[in-house]
């Protein structure tokens, strides 16, 4: 089944995922949404039959990360990035039902 | 136990996070040593959620969640897998978190506890594997916490491994829930999986509490949070019983809700804006592969499990002989356990080292402040100063001054011995009249209501009595001393 969206779903996503998006911007997330939902269509037409699923067909055992610290050196990057930073802090804004 | 009487069964159900004990995160390779360290220096790209990069899940904590199931006798499970929990809270950088949902590691099993009525089992629904969340810091402006408008967010415990425990609603009272999250902290220690601590956040303890309707059918199911003690939980849950046998007496409804205990009123408080689990949006984490078990590895997780609690506990009843109260103290810790019978193999009589390690040991480490593992008297020295006071060679206070000298100067036995002054001769003849002599003088009020025929019971006697035995530091023999106080006081 082939799904699509409008400009007003685009716009409730845009909200659910708190993504702010300009005028101009809409259609064009529209058209980009509206793709994806082709390309999911094209490949749900696809006959699986007796095909088992993916993941339970692994014969090697998914590999697992020794328990090993790494320190990450790099990490004064991360506040330079950072939006809003506080000292060594992560400036966030606050939750309204916070105590 | 009991403080509150219900008027309708209550029914408890806990879920309780344990940090488990690896050196590195969860899904990257960032340490797990986050108390006291600078904010937000333990993370990296995948710990901050960096867009591209991928989270390899940490072996340790997989065959840490194993045994800690293993020792709750679940089932663990060949197959199982990581689900995203969405919500928009910014102690989570990737605005999910990343949990076991529908196929948690370990299913099944119980944990039998000391119930208010006896022995009792308490069932528990899984056991799985999820992130912890990093630290919100709420700064204030005036003193006033309401003030600011932002938090600030250290993330060096977002990423930190959690084992959370879900048990069957099968506690019926505040003391067994508490009785429950202390087995399953011995456990989680005994096995080394979790240090266990409440205080400083590596066990935490969320409660699911309903009362019963007069039809027997299950009332409606209020959850508590933020119970940072086993004091906490207790009082919280029985104020909760109280609030809702308050409500449904005065005809109201209880409303499923999360509430917040706060210690410092002794209440419970409704958390607004708690969302639902559909509000979660669960999906499943296709970043990370599932966690596989084959058999030949469970086999190999249940070969590593050593002697837990209970399988102790028979043990000591079994080779020792002791009472179910010493044997309760005695394996409350492994390493005190340990201990004791260290001092037993040493060639200690089991049931006066038991006292001994009991009383005295115990004594001196709450004293010091510290843990049997930093108890500086070795078992076998232990050993000898118990053999003494078996064979009367040492008195038990003695015993006492012998065994702090040991702790507190760390010198050899013989040195503490001497030192004690325990080696001189027994008090007894004229030396035990002198020191006699030297109570009565001091207690003369009390020599003169006995000689005057007041102390018709003897209780003034023996009080002197009592006096001369401390005072000779147990090296008077109780009945030569008696003897001699009646004839000193012409009885
Ligand atoms: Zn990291």
């Amino acid at each position: 089944m082939k799904m699509s969206v409008d400009r007003e779903i685009t716009l409730r996503m845009a909200r659910a995922a708190q993504i702010r998006v300009a005028p101009e911007d809409v259609d064009h997330m529209m058209d980009s949404i509206n793709d994806i939902l082709s390309f999911c269509a094209l490949v749900g037409d696809l006959d699986c039959t007796g095909t088992p699923d993916f993941t339970w067909r692994m014969k090697k055992r998914p590999s697992r990360r020794p328990d090993i610290t790494r320190d990450w050196e790099d990490r004064e990057r991360f506040k330079e990035k950072a939006p809003a930073i506080d000292g060594n802090f992560f400036r966030v804004p606050r939750i309204s039902s916070e105590v | 136990m009991g403080v509150i009487k219900s008027a309708r069964p209550v029914v408890i159900g806990l879920e309780v996070h344990l940090q488990l004990n690896t050196s590195s995160k969860l899904f990257c390779s960032c340490s797990t040593d986050y108390i006291g360290r600078t904010p937000n220096t333990n993370v990296c790209p995948i710990c901050l959620a960096v867009p591209g990069t991928l989270p390899i899940i940490n072996d340790r904590a997989v065959a840490l969640g194993a045994r800690m199931g293993l020792g709750l006798h679940c089932e663990i499970q060949n197959y199982s897998n990581f689900h995203r929990k969405n919500y928009f809270y910014p102690d989570l950088p990737k605005a999910y978190q990343i949990t076991q949902y529908e196929l948690p590691i370990a299913v099944g099993g119980y944990m039998d506890i000391e119930g208010d009525g006896g022995p009792k089992r308490v069932r528990i629904h899984h056991l799985h594997l999820e992130e912890d969340a990093g630290k919100l810091v709420h700064p204030t402006t005036d003193g006033r916490m309401t003030g600011a408008a932002y938090s600030l967010v250290d993330y060096n415990r977002g990423g930190v491994p959690l084992s959370e425990v879900v048990s069957e609603p099968d506690m019926s009272s505040p003391a067994e829930a508490r009785e429950y999250v202390t087995r399953l902290r011995q456990l989680a220690r005994y096995l080394d999986v979790s240090d266990g601590e409440m205080e400083s956040g590596s066990l935490r303890v969320d409660a699911n509490i309903s009362l019963s309707n007069a039809d027997g059918s299950l009332g409606t199911r209020v959850e508590i949070k933020n119970m940072n003690s086993f004091k906490s939980i207790e009082r919280a849950l029985e104020y909760e019983i109280g609030r809702q046998n308050k409500v449904l007496a005065s005809g109201g409804r209880i409303i499923q809700e999360t509430r917040l205990w706060d210690d410092s009123e002794g209440v419970t408080r409704s958390m607004r804006n708690k969302e639902t689990a559909s509000d979660y949006r669960y999906y499943p984490e296709m970043d990370l592969a599932p966690i596989v078990i084959t058999d030949e590895e469970i086999e190999k997780f249940k070969e590593d499990i050593p002697e837990l609690p209970w399988e102790k506990r028979e043990r000591f009843a079994r080779d020792f002989g002791l009472s179910k109260e010493e044997i309760s103290v005695l394996t409350e810790q492994k390493e005190l356990a340990a201990y004791y019978e260290g001092v037993v193999n040493a060639g200690a009589p089991p049931e006066r080292a038991a006292n001994w390690v009991r009383m005295e040991v115990l004594r001196v480490i709450n004293e010091a402040g510290c843990s049997i593992t930093g108890f500086g008297v070795k078992p076998a020295v232990l050993a000898e100063l118990v053999r003494k006071i078996e064979n009367r060679e040492l008195s038990n206070t003695v015993g006492k001054d012998v065994l702090d000298l040991l702790v507190k100067d760390g010198c050899s036995l013989e040195d503490a011995i001497n030192r004690s002054g325990a080696s001189s001769a027994k008090l007894t003849g004229s030396s035990l009249d002198g020191l006699i002599a030297t109570v009565m003088e001091a207690n003369a009020d009390v020599v003169g209501v006995i000689k005057s025929g007041q102390d018709k019971k003897g209780g003034k006697a023996k009080f002197l009595h009592g006096l001369i035995m401390k005072e000779s530091r147990g090296q008077a023999d109780p009945k030569e001393a008696a003897e001699a106080l009646s004839r000193m006081l012409e009885l």
